[in-house]
């Protein structure tokens, strides 16, 4: 059948469209098409994960009674903060004007909705039954519950990315200024109501208080910041439409965020480890040793302070890394750290015995370790938002139109008579987007 | 006539999905709510959905509002045979492995210096060695030992219900807590909300209490012995009579008094849970 789009003659038979798929895909450099072949390849390794975890109550996991949320379960809530942190990166320039932040826009709102995707499809697949959640919520619903608000929250969140892109790609000024707005504040309730569903459990002194939902903020903000600094070098390395904004712009913007960031996470698990420090709360005691001391303190002191932190931090404030290849490497390596954080964050939660069953011996550590379906859902899911995004970039128009952006609450960036950063006007005024180049 | 198609099967996949959604909307609501529901008496469908769980079924005349369950374990009788580990898995169903328990029987030996070690091999299911492997090799010597049965605490406050995400753990009239496997979606929420260890998601394959796997179970008192006027399968067969189960609403009732008279105590009560299960002779760090 042979179809208008866009003023395009499209054939959707097919044999047409295969034709055409091999056309499309024998035009594109080599190295893209290598990228594309390793992500279908890491798909396909997720899909079998995946569809073995489908039969509920099949043991495919490595979960058990005593340890009953995984690594699925810590995948989902790195996908959803990242989310929130993209969002909320992206705030300083769609909702309080600020120029210099305004090269975000676009590429943050595709991350964020791709990632709320991702996060959404593991949680999935992490539930045994859950077509039944979609139901339930809303014919039995649970206010009492901070899942149940966490599940509305992010169902809500999902609309409005989803109206955020639309509006966006589609040229709806005004419905696309409100989205964001209203994306950016749930980009702060979602993930607090998030970290509630951990702050709420008396049973796990680990994960109990009020700590645990700003807490989450701060990894929220984190793994955005550090998925933003990674997608920002990528457009400035091969060239991406906006990349001269991407290097003036946003890669030291960035830079500047990570910064500040990283400051606030060392800040917020300084005061978490001091705190459980003093005290004797059963229970809180023994899970912050197993992270410092214990069977998880080589991830911890590795992978989240050094790698995670430590590293990154100096790349970020020292003089002669203050490249973009500095910033690629320190956000990788906070977002790699952000993902050791959250795994232990839902590890030291349960590994402290909460009674003696099935054989457990007087004050053991309850014993977890992710199946290869768990490992091959998480390689899947990554692979998921690195296709998505590959595709978005190749196929949507991402450059920025800063002049016609008119943000609710603007006035919070500079002076209405200070001038525009020098790399705007090129960007706005100057030559068109490039074409994809390659690596 | 690819249009007509197109629409041919849009319209079918429409017709799919209604009738899936009708399906799947029946099999969310409780037999007892959609009973209730039917009849029009719809501030009755709440207090039906809670009486007759699918999962543990009452008797006709039974009325949730005119019992008060609550249980005893004496821990100075308690021999450690592991015969109620066995008469529940039998009674209702329990996976073999014995990480699944609805109960269980812990031994708890006080060593010298204070230290509390804590066993329960296979859930006390084969009964215990005469002394633990693990004390022998620490070399310590014991000065006080006793068994701790366990089993769901049937919380006044039980913080399981309240994380629930869709209302599928709920407190009966009568002070049990049960779970409609109808309407759970096996998110393990409630597993962790538990401070005392009691629920767990039922494996595929095997025996199942629930009658489906990936949904939560846990201990009912037996919910659907004592509707009827029996006692739980653990009480049943306790040759010591160190579990007891009365009705606190019964003043004459021998577990309603010893409750009553405060000669028992509770795990873990600074959670403010308000168990139900009360206890004879366990020591505070028991938990």
């Amino acid at each position: 059948m042979v179809e208008t789009v866009a003023d395009r003659t499209v054939d959707s038979r097919p044999r047409a469209a295969w034709h055409a798929l091999r056309a499309e895909v024998a035009s594109q450099p080599r190295a893209l098409r290598l990228w594309f072949g390793l992500l279908t390849v890491l798909l396909l390794i997720g899909a079998v994960g995946a569809a073995l975890s489908l039969p509920p109550g099949d043991e495919v996991f490595g979960t058990r009674p005593s340890f009953e949320w995984g690594l699925l379960i810590a995948a989902y809530v790195f996908f959803a903060v990242t989310t929130s942190g993209l969002c909320l990166a992206s705030s300083l320039g769609t909702v309080f004007g600020m120029e210099r932040f305004m090269p975000l826009e676009k590429r943050h709102a595709v991350l964020a909705l791709l990632s709320l995707v991702t996060a959404f499809g593991i949680i999935a697949l992490d539930l045994h039954w859950p077509i039944r959640l979609g139901f339930g919520a809303v014919l039995s619903p649970s206010p009492m519950s901070p899942m149940w608000w966490m599940g509305v929250l992010y169902a809500g969140y999902l609309v409005l990315l989803m109206t955020e892109v639309w509006s966006m790609f589609r040229g709806h000024e005004r419905l696309h200024n409100v989205a964001c707005t209203a994306a950016s504040c749930m980009a702060i309730l979602a993930p607090s109501t998030l970290g509630a569903v951990f702050g709420v459990l008396a049973s796990r002194p680990y994960w109990h208080g009020s700590f645990t939902p700003p807490s989450l903020l701060a990894a929220a903000l984190l793994s955005g910041i550090s998925l933003l600094g990674i997608v920002f070098y990528c457009v400035h390395r091969f060239q991406l439409k906006g990349w001269e904004r991407a290097t003036s712009l946003a890669i030291p913007a960035l830079r500047l965020l990570l910064t500040i960031s990283l400051a606030v996470t060392i800040l917020v698990a300084a005061w978490q480890i001091l705190t459980t420090l003093y005290g004797s709360v059963p229970g809180l005691g023994d899970a912050m040793a197993t992270l410092l001391v214990g069977p998880l303190a080589p991830w911890f002191w590795i992978g989240r302070v050094v790698i995670g932190i430590a590293i990154p931090l100096v790349l970020v404030l020292y003089r002669p890394t203050q490249t973009p290849i500095g910033l690629f490497a320190a956000s990788i390596l906070a977002f790699v750290g952000v993902l050791v954080d959250r795994v232990l964050f839902v590890d030291a939660g349960q590994i402290v015995s909460s009674s003696a069953a099935s054989g457990v011996v007087s004050n053991p550590f309850n014993e977890y370790t992710p199946s290869l379906v768990e490992i091959s859902i998480l390689v899947g899911a990554f692979a998921f938002l690195a296709m998505g995004y590959t595709l978005a970039e190749r196929f949507l128009d991402m450059s920025e139109h800063v002049g016609s952006h008119r943000p609710l609450l603007s006035g919070w960036g500079r002076h209405p008579h200070e001038p525009a950063a020098p790399g705007a006007a090129t960007a706005e005024h100057g030559a068109a987007p490039l074409e994809h180049g390659a690596a | 006539m690819s249009v007509s198609r197109r629409r041919f099967l849009g319209t079918g996949l429409a017709a799919c999905a209604g009738v899936a959604g009708a399906y799947a909307l029946t099999s969310l609501l409780p037999t007892g709510a959609v009973g209730a529901a039917a009849a029009g008496d719809a501030a009755a469908a709440g207090d039906a959905a809670a009486a007759t769980s699918p999962t543990p079924s009452a008797a006709p005349t039974y009325d949730p509002h005119a019992h008060s369950w609550a249980f005893l374990v004496n821990t100075t009788r308690c021999i450690g045979c592991g015969r109620c580990v066995d008469a529940c898995k039998n009674e209702n169903n329990v996976p073999d492995d014995p990480e699944y328990n609805r109960t269980w029987v812990e031994l708890h030996v006080v060593e010298n210096d204070g230290t509390v070690l804590v066993t329960s091999p296979d859930g006390g299911i084969h009964g215990f060695p005469p002394e633990p492997p693990e004390l022998a090799a620490s070399g310590a010597t014991a000065s006080q030992a006793y068994f701790v049965p366990r089993l769901c605490m049937q919380c006044d406050n039980p913080p399981c219900t309240s994380v629930c995400p869709v209302s599928a753990t709920y407190k009966t009239p009568d002070g049990v807590v049960l779970v409609d496997q109808e309407r759970c979606i096996g998110c393990g929420y409630c597993v962790l909300a538990c401070p005392y260890g009691a629920r767990y998601i039922v494996p595929s394959g095997g025996r199942m209490p629930t009658g489906q796997p990936g949904v939560v179970d846990k201990c009912t008192f037996c919910y659907h012995r004592i509707t009827k006027g029996m006692r739980p399968a653990c009480v049943e067969v306790c040759p010591v009579e160190a579990r007891l189960i009365g009705d606190l609403d019964d003043p004459t009732d021998p577990v309603a008094v010893a409750i009553r008279t405060g000669r028992t105590s509770v795990m873990k009560p600074e959670l403010g849970t308000k168990p139900r299960v009360h206890y004879v002779g366990i020591e505070g760090e028991v938990g």
